[in-house]
């Protein structure tokens, strides 16, 4: 690893185990990962941290994670550079078109499918990066 | 300055190593048994690497650590402390051993993941959403609450206050019909043109700018320079003239003349006068106030002139069709037309803006017919044989007599475009209504399908032969996943209806891309054409868009 290091990415779920598979999954792909329980954790973390790339579970206790993706999306400086991927089941039509109201940018039904996760991954990573 | 120190009770040279390459961080190293009291004791301590194997060990300092709210990262040299780290929730743990690189970059994200709780937790977050009640994250302005602080010395001790306020009217319409995506980059570009004609205006030296978060209408505070005079009612109505001007021709040149076309700015005024008794905040919000009604005052009064524009339009018909081609997006070849209506009249010019004047003033019918006349008359002659028309035909249209006597020589080659936009109640009865235009021949097309909650099943009541996916699925389809699936949803959904899917509001390269990859089968957009006059050269060509200029 001697490119310049990625920014992390934020991986945030209330449920330890999956948060702990998902960032190891990743981890060994050779991202860094951060991890939020949840949201008020996550929006702090997004904070400090300025991931580029944010895995949100929307349904946590607290803040939902519609709520955390609207806070993120609008944040005056980094909002525009971040991407989120949602997690969620959203098999409907509805669900999709709330959530292109948060600004999402796309996502992965659970239970999360890993291969089809770095898929995701790579794809925003990748419209992200040669912009900067 | 040192950024912290990071505490540690071994390890060996790598730790040390890792440390050094984080800029301004300082590691000491303290033998097994110190470490508690060392936790206590270190000044400015942020982190600590426990390499120690023994559970008790590892529990006692991942706890002491974490009450004093100091991140852990756990050097884990098995399987089982492994696991512990994860138990004990430390904040970051690597295999032991690790290359520096790896150990500096889990300190780091320990440091920064160390979870402030409780109140601390509380206050960042609200202090995250605080900054986005203070200042709108499009445009960057400041709202109400800091302006005041911001004027209050200022007004106080020149004694004078102007108050513009600029009330920008059909934004909402560009939300519903382009989606909230193209409404934010409209309202960036209209605070970043106001902002410059400000700064290149007389009333520059004290200018201060406010605007309601998320909302679209500008707040604008003058308070005169120190030996110069405030803004006359002269000055201000010169002003909100050239701003007007120079909005419309930003607005025109980023986002194009349809948008330009559909907004306008009406800006009132008022003066506030200093006065000690009345508190210096009602003093402001009465300045608002005044200066909201006189705004409004002034778009009453263009609304008037435009109600008398448009009865004049009915009654010389003068209404003229632009055509915009829609395309096979296999081949570019022109499939048909979209028919456009619009106003002569430069101040009907928009068919948005012309239709809502009508509205208003009860005149609906009276205009649709002109424009389904107009539309209809030009295809004869001009559309070749096999190409056609679309018509957009608004479902409470369908109550009008007339539109069931619309004379057309080849119904077949006419498509009605009807919006998903405009509820519709009473599906079966909608439903018998359409059965005797289909009966005549006519085809139907659903338009703007997917802009709001409803599913697919409301489009399949309907029976379209097209589906015309709302533009702001479109607009930025090339980075956006959700709305890639929802094309991909919509695409499969029509091929099982023996319907074709069009896209419209096609403005890039990548967008037309990202539709021909997902299936789309028609396009339309600025990408492709201009909407213009049949007789356009150009216009029935096939599209050629890599040779045109940029939009």
């Amino acid at each position: 690893m001697t490119a310049q290091p990625l920014p992390p990415i934020l991986v945030v779920d209330d449920n330890q185990d999956n948060a702990e598979i998902i960032r190891q999954f990743l981890e060994a792909r050779g991202y860094s990962v951060i991890i939020a329980h949840d949201g008020d954790e996550a929006v702090a973390t997004f904070e400090s941290v300025r991931p580029i790339l944010v895995l949100l579970d929307v349904m946590m206790p607290g803040k939902s994670g519609w709520d955390v993706c609207r806070l993120m999306k609008q944040h005056p400086s980094h909002g525009r550079n971040v991407r989120v991927i949602m997690v969620t089941a959203l098999a409907e039509w509805e669900d999709k078109r709330e959530a292109l109201q948060t600004g999402a940018d796309d996502y992965v039904t659970k239970p999360v499918d890993l291969p089809d996760l770095a898929k995701r991954v790579e794809r925003n990573l990748a419209l992200l990066i040669p912009s900067r | 300055m040192s950024a912290g120190i990071v505490l540690t009770d071994g390890g060996g040279p790598l730790i040390p190593e890792a440390i050094a390459s984080l800029r301004s961080w300082e590691v000491e190293t303290r033998p097994a048994a110190e470490m508690l009291a060392a936790i206590d004791t270190v000044p400015n301590l942020r982190a600590v690497i426990v390499t120690s194997d023994d559970p008790s060990v590892q529990r006692a300092l991942v706890e002491r650590a974490h009450a004093r709210r100091v991140a852990v990262v756990m050097a884990c040299s098995d399987e089982a402390s492994r696991r512990r780290a994860v138990e004990l929730r430390a904040d970051e743990w690597y295999r032991a051993p690790a290359p520096a690189e790896e150990i500096a970059w889990r300190v780091q994200s320990a440091v920064a993941r160390v979870a402030p709780s409780g109140a601390e937790l509380a206050q960042r977050v609200a202090h995250v959403e605080y900054e986005e009640m203070l200042y709108d994250a499009l445009t960057g302005l400041p709202t109400l609450p800091v302006m005041i602080e911001h004027i209050r010395a200022l007004f106080k001790d020149r004694g004078e206050l102007a108050v513009l306020y600029l009330n920008f009217v059909r934004y909402t319409k560009i939300e519903e019909i382009y989606g909230w995506e193209k409404l934010d980059g409209v309202l960036e570009t209209t605070a970043a043109a106001v902002r410059e004609f400000l700064d290149g205006n007389k009333l520059r030296a004290t200018k201060m700018m406010v605007s309601f978060t998320n909302d679209d209408d500008f707040i604008f505070f003058h308070v005169p320079a120190k030996d110069a005079q405030a803004a006359t009612e002269r000055d201000v109505t010169d002003v909100a003239v050239r701003l007007q001007q120079h909005v419309g021709a930003r607005l025109e040149e980023a986002h194009g003349e349809e948008i330009a076309a559909l907004v306008d700015v009406y800006v009132g005024s008022a003066h506030v006068y200093y006065n000690p008794k009345i508190r210096l905040e009602r003093l402001i919000y009465r300045g608002i106030r005044e200066a909201a009604n006189a705004a409004k005052g002034v778009g009453e009064r263009e609304r008037a002139r435009r109600v008398a524009d448009l009865r004049q339009t009915l009654r010389e018909r003068s209404v003229y069709v632009d055509y915009h081609p829609i395309v096979l997006a296999e081949t570019g070849a022109v499939f048909g037309f979209e028919a456009l209506a619009r106003g002569v009249m430069r101040s009907l010019r928009s068919p948005e803006v012309m239709f809502d004047v009508a509205a208003e003033a009860d005149l609906v019918w009276e205009l649709s017919r002109l424009c389904r006349a107009r539309a209809v008359e030009a295809m004869a002659t001009r559309l070749t044989g096999d190409q056609l028309l679309f018509l957009n035909v608004d479902p409470h249209d369908f109550a009008d007599p007339t539109l069931a006597g619309l004379e057309v020589a080849d119904p077949q080659r006419v498509v009605i475009e009807i919006t998903e936009r405009t509820a519709i109640k009473d599906y079966p009865k909608f439903r018998e209504r359409l059965k005797v235009f289909r009966e005549r021949g006519f085809r139907f097309a659903v338009d703007d399908a997917g802009s709001g909650y409803a599913g697919l099943g409301s489009i399949a009541n309907l029976e379209p032969d097209f589906i015309k996916l709302d533009i702001s699925l479109i607009n930025s389809i090339d980075t956006n996943f959700i709305k890639q699936n929802l094309v991909e949803t919509m695409v499969r959904f029509a091929e099982e209806h023996g319907a074709m899917v069009i896209a419209e509001g096609v403005e890039r390269a990548e967008e037309l891309d990202a539709v021909k990859r997902l299936g789309v089968h028609l396009v339309q957009g600025f990408f492709l054409h201009r909407p213009g006059r049949l007789d356009t050269p150009g216009l029935q060509e096939a599209s050629t868009p890599l040779a045109r200029e940029p939009a």
